[in-house]
């Protein structure tokens, strides 16, 4: 009851996780990591953002929306489709997709700081759209706090 | 006494009357004619698509699976001239000449496509002069239609599509003065040959159209009028290309097959411009009588038949001798494949119905042959199909249940984008009826559970994984009873703890967190509601576990992509949309637990199926008297729920973790899961934790009884 006690002191702040050792039985390799959000060596994915850009450019929202949709098939966690995905979805007038996509994007970022602040400004700027004042400059404190 | 006058004036009147009638019938009958022949639109299906494979450098599928795939969409194997839907392989490459298809997104053309396989993945596809494609999208597969009455099914054609040996085997042998006869000419044909039985191609098209098959002279003769009537309003390629699209050439199980559209398709694989005079003369053959004619039933009797229309054909000059042979000595062509009927996948096209319903007409649906895309990934539904059969049979037999037998139901979906890639509604796969997928309400026992940890985990300054929580019986004051670790209470799945953690916590506010994982039936606020006294069915248990499955982002479930018309025209997209119900770091934490379930819980059988690394998330579930069995678990790329039970509620007794696990276990491992890896939120921190010994589950025989 103590060791729990001392552990539970540790544990206590924020949300811990353990790695405890294994009583017994194999300990499973830990599973790889999601891709870093470099950018894509995939020459599909490659294809599909830039058509989707052109489109987007276009005024093909939902061509572009649709071919990013199949990256994402591909690679559902790329960062940088989910974000072009927010974007579009922004231009589309549809805010709070745009703002959850952004925040989807965010979750797949990993260390890329770069890429969530602009995921927080593409959020910023959904919240304005909204009316949402107070919200988008919490969105771009975020933005700049990624630096 | 005889009045001349008053008898020739009743006898005007009474031809007057009849003239009056029979004028006034041909009226009506031309009347009809014309409004129904001009008006005719043939009612087309929606037809409806499974979700196309697009190939690329990289995607993890072993060849066979496309070939399947290919053979399946009615491709055949080895190369034909100028004549795409066939594909030639070899160990590691596999070329494809895929046909032209309109996608939601436009025409794609024909192509060819090399793919190279190696290690179960593709490693190359380049285009036929062997530059690198990035992305190959292939044709989707037909998996069913929404049917107007009596399940016709056709595919429409113009006359300019249909090769001329085709329609010059039909005429020789179908109605040899189709095109001397005019109207006038008909009317003494139909003398000759109306009356003695044999029919001319109008006729048999009026016969077709407008009236019931019944065989009376009344019948006979209105059919004489109605044709002679056809053919004064219209050109005979116009009554010709109607009854191409219109005559009936097949059955394939409950669908009907109708016009040398679909027929072409449905027997050969191929689009009706390709067909040669030997697969035209068979399916001419066939008019005759299709059933008796069927050539997969009866593949002699067929060719025989087709060789006598192709005799005929040669001796009325149609085919010289030289093609005559030629086609004689081909054989019959025919791809089999297994029956299809209406649809092979009733359950998935039964929720596909349902949110088509939403958005379009009935009537609508069943004649304006829209072309619906949806996701059904037919190798993961392959797989569902199968795991559930077999190991249904397999308790069948390991255990006298009596009839009617066990049921089950599986829905899978992918994590990230909530599209449903397969669904089982039964035991029967191919059985249109009781969908327990999305209508069969069962209590689900503890797959509940990880909405009630979750609410704990997302107060951090209460909750973590290490938590203690008292399991003693939950209405005494335990006695000192050592507490479980929260991530161990949920592991193995403890009652009294899960019941204790839930009113600690507060129903209302697990029921809030039900609710926001995409639960939307009313739940009562008791405690026993968190012990999983709620009936669901398994698409809406798939809901909730996609929530946490998708790292807190809901995702409405989806079974379409795109709607488009007939020809093409994008009508509708279905779009992905995403909504963050739940921060990263309770999301993380239950999935990390629910991995604890699947390592060291009650789910950990499945390690008989799958690697350690895969270190998927799952929770199973039984209810009282183990009536209902239950596992839901995702990996990386796919969430699945499995459930096992009877229709009338008796008790399986089966548990969660014996009957819908090994299910859920074997469907996964033939789909080779993607592993399962949680991007670690900024909020979490890990801390190396030394767990007590006297936490052990072995060392705690007088711990209250799991539940699973």
């Amino acid at each position: 009851m103590r060791t729990l006690l001392a552990l539970l002191a540790i544990a206590i702040a924020g949300c811990a996780t353990v790695r405890e050792p294994e009583p017994g039985g194999p300990t499973p390799a830990p599973a790889p990591l999601p891709e870093p959000a470099a950018r894509t060596e995939n020459l599909a994915i490659a294809g599909l953002l830039d058509g989707a850009r052109a489109d987007a450019a276009a005024g093909r929202l939902a061509n572009a929306a649709a071919s990013l949709e199949r990256a994402l098939r591909i690679e559902p966690r790329n960062p940088r489709l989910w974000q072009e995905l927010a974007r579009v979805r922004l231009k589309q007038g549809d805010y709070a997709q745009a703002e959850s996509t952004a925040a989807r994007s965010n979750s797949w970022a990993g260390s890329d700081n770069a890429l969530r602040a602009e995921n927080w400004r593409l959020i910023a700027h959904a919240r304005e759209a909204r009316g949402d004042a107070e919200g988008a400059k919490g969105a771009l404190e975020a933005a700049e706090r990624q630096k | 006494m005889f009045d001349r006058a008053k008898f020739w004036r009743y006898a005007r009147y009474t031809i007057l009357t009849v003239a009056l009638l029979a004028a006034g019938f041909t009226l009506y009958l031309d009347i009809r004619v014309r409004s129904e022949f001009e008006g005719r639109r043939f009612a087309l299906p929606a037809r409806i698509y499974a979700r196309p494979l697009e190939l690329h450098a990289g995607l993890r599928i072993a060849q066979i699976d496309v070939v399947r795939e290919l053979q399946e969409a009615g491709y055949g194997q080895g190369p034909r001239e100028g004549d795409p839907g066939w594909f030639a392989n070899d160990n590691d490459w596999l070329e494809v000449a895929v046909r032209p298809f309109v996608f939601w997104d436009g025409l794609q053309p024909a192509k060819r496509v090399r793919v190279a396989f190696e290690g179960g993945a593709v490693k190359a596809v380049q285009d036929a002069e062997g530059r690198d494609l990035p992305l190959a999208r292939l044709e989707p597969l037909a998996i069913g239609g929404i049917y107007p009455a009596n399940n016709e099914d056709r595919v429409l054609v113009r006359l300019s599509e249909v090769p001329k040996h085709l329609v010059q085997a039909l005429v020789a042998n179908e109605d040899r003065n189709f095109y001397a006869h005019h109207a006038r000419a008909a009317l003494s044909f139909l003398r000759l040959k109306g009356l003695q039985g044999g029919s001319t191609l109008t006729q048999q098209l009026v016969k077709n159209f407008f009236l019931t098959p019944e065989r009376t002279l009344s019948r006979k003769i209105t059919e004489l009028f109605m044709a002679v009537l056809l053919e004064i309003h219209y050109d005979k390629d116009e009554i010709l290309e109607t009854y191409l699209n219109e005559i009936y050439l097949g059955q394939d199980r409950d669908r009907a097959i109708h016009g040398v559209g679909l027929a072409s398709l449905y027997y050969f694989g191929k689009t009706v411009e390709h067909l040669t005079l030997a697969e035209s003369a068979l399916l001419v053959g066939m008019v005759k009588g299709p059933t008796f004619y069927d050539p997969f039933r009866n593949p002699e009797r067929a060719l025989e038949r087709r060789n006598l229309v192709l005799r005929e054909t040669k001796d009325r000059g149609f085919a010289t001798m030289e093609e005559y042979s030629k086609a004689r000595a081909a054989d019959l062509g025919v791809n089999q494949k297994a029956a299809m009927g209406t649809s092979p996948h009733p359950a998935f096209l039964d929720l596909v119905h349902r949110q088509l319903r939403r958005d379009y007409d009935e009537a609508d649906l069943r004649s304006e042959g829209l072309r619906v895309f949806t996701t059904l990934a037919p190798r993961v539904q392959a797989a569902a199909e199968r795991a559930l059969e077999r190991k249904i049979a397999q308790f069948d037999r390991g255990k006298i249940f009596g009839e009617p037998g066990l049921e089950g139901a599986v829905v899978v979906t992918d994590t990230q984008s909530g599209e449903v890639q397969a669904l089982v509604g039964g035991r029967d796969v191919r059985f249109r009826g009781f969908n327990r997928a999305l209508d069969a309400g069962r209590p689900v026992g503890s797959l509940l559970k990880p909405a009630i940890y979750l609410t704990a985990l997302a107060e951090p300054s209460r909750y973590t994984l290490v938590t203690p929580i008292d399991d003693g019986p939950f209405v005494w004051k335990s006695r000192g009873a050592p507490d479980w670790e929260l991530r161990t209470a949920l592991a193995q799945s403890y009652n009294a703890a899960t019941a204790r953690l839930g009113t600690d916590i507060g129903v209302e506010k697990v029921l809030a967190t039900i609710k926001r994982l995409g639960i939307e039936r009313e739940m009562q606020p008791y405690a026993s509601t968190l012990l999983g006294a709620v009936d669901l069915s398994p698409l809406e248990v798939a809901q909730m576990y996609q929530t946490i499955a998708s790292g807190g982002f809901r995702t409405p479930l989806r079974a379409i992509r795109e709607v488009t018309t007939q020809d093409g025209r994008p009508l509708k997209r279905y779009a992905l949309a995403v909504e963050q119900a739940f921060p990263p770091e309770p999301m993380y934490l239950i999935t990390a637990a629910m991995q604890g379930v699947v390592r060291e819980g009650t789910g950990r059988s499945l390690s008989n199926w799958l690697p350690p690394e895969t270190a998927v998330a799952g929770k199973t579930g039984t209810t009282t008297e183990q009536r209902d069995a239950w596992f839901a678990g995702f990996s990386g790329d796919r969430l699945g729920i499995v459930w096992i039970g009877y229709d009338d509620n008796r008790a399986a007794r089966l548990t969660g973790a014996a009957a819908a696990l090994p299910v859920w276990g074997e469907m996964m491992a033939a789909l080779a899961p993607e592993p399962l890896a949680l991007p670690k939120p900024d909020g979490c921190r890990s801390r190396r934790a030394r767990r007590p010994r006297s936490a052990l589950p072995a060392r705690r025989p007088w711990a209250s009884r799991s539940k699973e």
